[in-house]
């Protein structure tokens, strides 16, 4: 938000045009998953429409998840949020929260491995680092 | 005849309401369907809020979980306030309570 606030008009452009491309070459990626597996074909402008069709979801999706984390009176979104967005489609909830649980005992592991280090190597952190440790330390007791 | 069912919408203001809005002839059905439809609507509109207000760690839903759940219809949008849609389609007394008024004598009606 702040870096897209300080960027000029031909820089907002020129960024807005390399995710626009990031986005089409994952697209071109998945449909050609799709491909092998339906064996069906896509068409080089049906992979344009779906890559464009993403990003403008991704505008609606991305003021959605602004406004439900200030609704719950916070400035970062996180997993709830997220939740929110796919409560409309039972399927995609499930599929979500399945997603978030794995993230969470993933981090749950690499906090464990943080852990055995950081005691191994204590006294040696920088305030930053200090800081967003306990940050971390917070996601974990809202997720 | 009429078996007891849960309170709803009266039938009549749900017809005088489409048929406010429609402009044109409706069949019979078709205000059956309309029904089916604004009965729906509700216990959709009413999980929302649930939602929406649990999310925000309330136990009530207050007008801030209201104007998300607009938002989210595309009915409130930057161009389109719910103040907005307040003065658009609700009766005085209505917009009375919902929009606080500025009078003289540095009152403001409602009174928060």
């Amino acid at each position: 938000m702040a870096a897209g606030a300080a960027l000029g008009g031909e820089e907002q452009q020129l960024l807005t045009q390399r995710l626009k491309a990031a986005v089409h070459y994952t697209v071109g990626c998945l449909c050609q998953e799709v491909e092998e597996d339906k064996d069906v074909q896509f068409s080089k402008q049906s992979i344009a429409a779906i890559a464009e069709i993403t990003f403008g979801q991704c505008e609606i999706f991305a003021k959605d998840l602004e406004m439900f984390a200030r609704h719950a009176k916070r400035t970062t979104v996180n997993t709830e949020d997220v939740k929110l967005l796919a409560r409309r489609s039972n399927s995609l909830l499930k599929y979500i929260t399945q997603k978030s649980e794995e993230l969470a005992s993933s981090n749950m592991e690499q906090k464990e491995k943080k852990k055995k280090k950081s005691s191994a190597a204590k006294g040696g952190r920088t305030p930053g680092e200090q800081e967003a440790a306990v940050t971390e330390n917070e996601d974990s007791s809202m997720a | 005849q009429r078996r007891p069912c849960e309170p709803q919408m009266p039938r009549s203001l749900i017809k005088e309401i489409f048929r406010h809005f429609v402009k044109m002839p409706v069949t019979r059905d078709a205000f059956k369907i309309v029904e089916k439809c604004s009965e729906r609507y509700f216990k959709q509109v009413s999980d929302d809020l649930e939602a929406y207000a649990r999310h925000a760690g309330r136990k009530t839903v207050e007008v801030a979980d209201l104007e998300i759940l607009m938002r989210r219809q595309g009915l409130v949008t930057d161009k389109m306030p719910l103040n907005v849609l307040i003065e658009n389609y609700l009766p005085l007394e209505y917009r009375k309570i919902l929009i606080p008024v500025a009078v003289s004598g540095n009152k403001v009606i409602p009174s928060k």
